[in-house]
């Protein structure tokens, strides 16, 4: 445990770290030895470089980490590689789950075999939305949501509490958003269900709305600055001031405000959406029996999830972690009560419907 | 000089130079290797087929072969396959690029961008070249042309984001035109066709430059000094001389920059706004949406592929009249 290297700023605190090195050597030392790689695919900064340096120091398993910014692009690199994939772990949000098990992309998570599952906040270990075909399909370990982001130096409080801000001529070229993240948005904003559920019987309502919502973001295409892609993208627009406001992943905006950025995030009245990440173990990984190790390992104490939330500004899934984090820490990760009441989860149901419309609606207005 | 004396001056040969004790010299007198030789070198058209195999397979598995595979997947309904689906041969997805015009304004877009950024790269880098070729001295081009290579050390992505330092809000431009008093707000010339254009000049520019340097390095300096002396001013010696003379390396940089223009994918995604969607960014939605959307995309990238073909064989005849033209 002496082979911590605290390289990065937003890392862990030495306490904190101190902690963490207590609580997994035991577990640690029964995997020492084993050897060979994980293969993982994940999002940038989810899984600590610390946790990481001390794992393959004490496991002798080597962490191979390839980054990603998107499910779909997952979802078809897993793809072209089964049934023999290069990949043992990946990141999948928990409400593209069905897709990825339609697909036999995915298989599901022995949680006998992660001696640590009761340490993750059983709100998102035994939801409804975590168990399919009467399995668990991964590990939870972050949760994010849809937030309206607003440089605060520019933007108030009070016209960051509806979305219509975002589409407003006062801030005309300097606002940013994901397109297929927004059309979910925008639907709440007009009163329809961004999940699909309602017209799971009436898909003929569903293309009419779709084709609403499209033409309203055509509409609005002159104000907007910007349609991007991953969460780096806003951090820099922010940073660069080329932007005043946007639509945000909640972690992206929590890192900007850790690192001091007169930045705020709000859940605007109309409602918003949130999602889980989860780790999953792919079909036919090529080393199942140390994923399964890296993955307890990292569930193996609190201080691991904070870390992990001090490094992507996501809030952790984990028991306990918020003991861990700092008070602007805590503050960037959290939401007021009635702003959390606006709040929905995204669901998997009706994700052939949704995105059958969505996407050609995305290409429509990028096109337009 | 008898058999005995010849193998013992080839032998004394032999000694001296060690060409007997080496590797290469015991494999040039191993005679299953001589025989080998013998048979591969027995005709110039034999040694013309060796030479080549290793050239052609390249070109046939690194270039040809992604290409055709991408056609072949344009040409069926499902791909990657899943398991228990059967893949079938199908035109759907070109008739979707022909029946939907949504993919029409980004299709045109990115030929239109690729012709105006290609028509500005060569008005900026002709004066360049031609300075390079005509006004520096020959033991400076050299250090001359390194000092214009050095960019092009470091990759796509980091030139791109040189772009975005630049042009940002709080980038080196905007800080010197509020320095200068000249603006009190910044100028948003990020995410707009404007940067992108920046970007894609930037990143193309070496590609037209070395092609005018070489056609104006060639160009005897004797043509211009007798025109002059026929009493052509500078304007004319340049419209009449110069520059028909310098066709050929127009012709080759543009077309050049004009085929890497319609495949930029990163720089229009980084640099680009919303109104500057361009045809690669839409290829590349079909490759991430997570479904069975890939041969869309590979029969649009084919699309892409024939268009720019066809334009550049039509700007290249377009060329080769203009030049015909000149020499008559």
């Amino acid at each position: 445990m002496s082979k911590l290297i605290f390289n990065r700023r937003r890392f862990l605190g030495t306490a904190a770290m101190t902690g963490a090195a207590l609580a997994s050597p035991a577990y640690l030392r029964r995997a020492h030895a084993q050897g060979g790689e994980v293969n993982i695919w994940t999002y940038n900064d989810f899984v600590p470089e610390a946790f990481k340096e001390q794992f393959e120091a004490e496991t002798g398993i080597k962490v191979n980490v390839r980054l990603v910014d998107d499910q779909g692009k997952q979802f078809n690199l897993l793809a072209a590689e089964q049934p023999n994939p290069s990949v043992d772990i990946m990141t999948v949000a928990g409400h593209r789950f069905l897709q990825f098990i339609e697909s036999d992309l995915l298989a599901p998570m022995d949680t006998d075999r992660l001696s640590n599952w009761d340490k993750i906040n059983p709100t998102f270990s035994e939801s409804d939305w975590s168990t399919i075909n009467g399995n668990k399909w991964g590990v939870p370990i972050l949760s994010g949501m849809e937030v309206l982001s607003y440089n605060t130096d520019l933007v108030t409080a009070e016209e960051a509490q509806t979305w219509d801000t975002l589409f407003s001529e006062k801030y005309k070229g300097q606002t940013a958003y994901i397109i297929q993240d927004m059309l979910s948005i925008v639907m709440l904003m007009k009163g329809y269900d961004g999940n699909f559920i309602e017209y799971a019987d009436d898909h003929e309502k569903a293309a009419e709305i779709m084709a609403e919502i499209q033409q309203f973001m055509i509409e609005k295409k002159p104000l907007v600055r910007k349609y991007y892609d991953s969460g780096a993208e806003i951090q820099q627009m922010f940073v660069n001031q080329d932007i005043a406001l946007g639509h945000s992943w909640n972690g992206p905006a929590a890192a900007l405000i850790n690192d001091g950025f007169p930045l705020a995030m709000s859940i605007p009245q109309e409602g918003s959406y949130g999602f889980v990440y989860t780790l999953n173990v792919a079909n036919n990984a090529p080393n199942a029996d140390n994923a399964y190790t890296f993955l307890d390992a990292m569930l193996s104490s609190p201080e691991i999830g904070a870390a992990m939330t001090k490094a992507s500004g996501f809030i952790s899934t984990y028991k306990d972690s918020a003991q861990y984090l700092t008070d602007l820490e805590k503050k960037s990760t959290s939401f007021p009560e009635e702003q959390l009441a606006n709040l929905q989860f995204f669901r998997a149901e009706e994700n052939e419907l949704k995105y059958g419309l969505m996407d050609p609606a995305v290409e429509a207005i990028k096109a337009a | 000089m008898s058999n005995e004396a010849a193998s013992r001056a080839t032998q004394d040969v032999d000694a001296h130079t060690g060409v007997g004790r080496t590797f290469w010299g015991r494999l040039s007198n191993w005679s299953p290797y001589r025989a080998l030789m013998g048979l591969v070198t027995a005709s110039p058209r034999r040694q013309f087929l060796i030479l080549a195999i290793f050239p052609l397979l390249w070109v046939l598995t690194q270039h040809l072969g992604p290409m055709l595979q991408m056609v072949r997947v344009s040409l069926t309904d499902a791909y990657p396959v899943a398991p228990g689906v059967e893949q079938h041969f199908t035109l759907d997805n070109y008739a979707r690029f022909f029946g939907d015009q949504i993919f029409w304004q980004p299709f045109f877009r990115t030929l239109i961008f690729a012709g105006g950024f290609t028509f500005c790269t060569l008005i900026l880098t002709y004066p360049v070249a031609y300075f390079l070729a005509r006004h520096v001295s020959r033991k400076n081009q050299m250090l001359f042309l390194l000092l214009l290579l050095i960019p092009f050390w470091v990759g796509e992505i980091v030139r791109t984001y040189a772009i975005m330092i630049l042009l940002g809000n709080t980038g080196a431009l905007n800080l010197v035109l509020k320095t200068l008093g000249l603006i009190d707000r910044p100028i948003p010339f990020m995410y707009t066709s404007f940067s992108m254009g920046v970007g894609i000049v930037y990143l193309t520019a070496l590609y037209m430059l070395l092609p005018l340097y070489s056609a104006l390095e060639k160009l005897p300096r004797s043509y211009n000094e007798a025109a002059a002396d026929l009493g052509a001013g500078a304007w004319t010696r340049f419209r009449r001389v110069t520059l028909p003379l310098t066709i050929e390396g127009i012709s080759s940089g543009c077309t050049l920059v004009f085929l890497i223009s319609t495949g930029f994918y990163a720089t229009p995604v980084l640099l680009g706004g919303p109104s500057t969607t361009t045809f690669a960014e839409t290829i590349a939605g079909f490759f991430h949406v997570a479904g069975d959307q890939w041969p869309t995309g590979a029969a649009f990238a084919t699309i892409m592929f024939f268009a720019a073909l066809v334009l550049t064989a039509v700007f290249q005849k377009l060329m080769n009249a203009l030049r015909k033209g000149d020499t008559k």
